[in-house]
């Protein structure tokens, strides 16, 4: 499989497996074919990618200038929204913005710790600094 | 400590889209050969909705398909045939031991599922998207073998890693939900009354129903919102909610420009079904012709992502373009509302 990766992309992670994709032709002919992304996909799924990394980047910025609490790094981390975020944690919308606060964070409790890190599949000593 | 193992002879076969492509495989796997195009066509697959006040990954929600399990439930409903969908299990234990105990008798099960966590899903679909559906055929000590339709080949799952993704949490989240169909199929089955009255009911999907946000006008609603987007939002979210719009329609499992061309083709199976039935094929070329005008939309569509900033297109043009598609659209339903079989 190795040297059959996609040369579109730069980054070999991405792009390495083929799709199935139906086509027209005229005459009333669909047709089926596997295949690589094309052009189309690449770009939109080249864009959003930027802007998810931007934004992971960002929020890693400002936990490290002490603006944020590293929830906000992970949330970003997990593609989350804070709507998502407490759906996840099973903690109210609210105060999961509260904890957005590096010093409400400090004071938070063991259990609260707890419902972050199993939403973010990582354990709570990670939870409490960024990498 | 001998390894359990239990795998059932199942075929994989990929598809363009998830749900309807594990129907297929299921109605095969039970001795009724059905194409994917029919398994989405029956199933009332195809749809439109667009709701702007909700945001999915930051963007606007926009959905080219029904809602999870309709397909599954429609088509084995409107054929007549024995199925059994559990839509929610509380402990997640339970849910597990149920589906070993139905790979014990023989019998694949499908799961509706979370992709954010799916360990061998491709990076760049990792979002969070709760509507993907597989199936899983075997069991090897920890492992389960399933089969994920928009993957090439089966895949190897762990315990842990597919329970975990069966209760991923968020909008619509999966609660558990499985499916399976009970009994070999061995009499006849008639496909022309469930094909009626499925191109009925997606047609009275599509454009009868009076809300603004579904169907074709919410085509129409989407296409008056895109010329909106960079006076209000500024070219860089503008041409982001876009991508998402492009997104939906090209990537995520559909087959391509939103469903359209599987639409198509099951419009073009179903008339060679009716002793190629005019009206219908038609139809079919129609919808193979909207399909491909979406699919220079979202080519046009890239070109104004890729420089966010300096939008090439014009966003009244590529509105103009959907409009067109809607228009284009609307004759298709209402081609397929007026006929007589």
């Amino acid at each position: 499989m190795e040297e059959n990766y996609n040369p579109v992309y730069k980054d070999k992670s991405y792009g390495q497996y083929r799709e199935l994709s139906y086509s027209y032709q005229d005459g009333g002919k669909f047709e089926k074919t596997v295949g690589f992304h094309d052009e189309t996909d690449r770009l939109v799924l080249q864009q959003a990618w930027d802007l998810f990394r931007e934004r992971i980047e960002d929020a890693r910025q400002r936990v490290l200038a002490g603006k944020a609490s590293p929830v906000v790094y992970y949330m970003e981390k997990n593609l989350l929204d804070p709507l998502n975020l407490s759906m996840m944690a099973g903690i109210s919308l609210w105060r999961v913005k509260w904890h957005f606060k590096p010093n409400v964070f400090k004071r938070l409790s063991a259990k609260t710790l707890q419902k972050y890190a199993e939403a973010f599949n990582i354990t709570i000593d990670q939870l409490k600094k960024v990498d | 400590m001998e390894i359990k193992k239990t795998i059932i002879d199942y075929t994989h076969r990929q598809a363009g889209h998830c749900e309807s492509g594990a129907t297929s495989n299921l109605f095969k796997f039970n001795g009724f050969e059905i194409s994917e195009p029919m398994a989405f066509g029956v199933g009332n697959g195809l749809f439109f909705t667009y709701i702007p006040f909700l945001k999915i990954q930051f963007a606007p929600m926009i959905s080219f398909r029904n809602l999870p399990n309709t397909v599954f439930k429609r088509s084995t409903g409107y054929m007549g045939i024995d199925a059994t969908v559990v839509k929610k299990i509380k402990d997640p234990r339970e849910a597990m031991e149920m589906l070993d105990r139905n790979l014990e008798r023989g019998i694949p099960t499908g799961c509706q599922v979370g992709v954010f966590q799916l360990t061998f899903f491709p990076p760049e679909y990792r979002m969070h998207y709760n509507m993907h559906n597989l199936v899983v055929f075997g069991k090897e000590g920890n492992m389960y073998h399933v089969s994920d339709t928009v993957m090439e080949f089966p895949q190897l799952i762990t315990y842990d890693d597919l329970l975990r993704v069966r209760y991923a949490k968020g909008t619509f989240a999966p609660q558990g939900k499985m499916y399976w169909i009970n009994h070999v199929i061995d009499k006849q089955v008639d496909l022309k009354p469930a094909i009626i009255l499925a191109i009925k009911k997606t047609v009275n999907d599509m454009i009868g129903i009076p809300f603004p946000l579904i169907g074709v006008a919410g085509l129409r609603w989407l296409a008056r919102d895109i010329k909106k987007w960079p006076g209000k939002h500024g070219n860089d979210k503008a041409s982001f909610y876009l991508g998402q719009v492009l997104r939906m329609a090209e990537d995520f499992g559909t087959g391509g420009a939103g469903f359209r061309f599987i639409y198509g083709a099951f419009l073009k199976e179903a008339g060679e079904l009716f002793n190629n039935h005019q009206g219908l094929l038609e139809a079919s070329d129609m919808m193979g012709h909207t399909a491909n005008k979406w699919r220079e939309f979202t080519y046009m569509g890239a070109r104004n992502c890729k420089n966010r900033s300096k939008p090439e297109e014009d966003y009244g043009t590529l509105s103009e373009r959907l409009l067109e598609i809607a228009d284009k659209e609307k004759m298709v339903y209402q081609k397929l509302k007026n006929l007589r079989f």
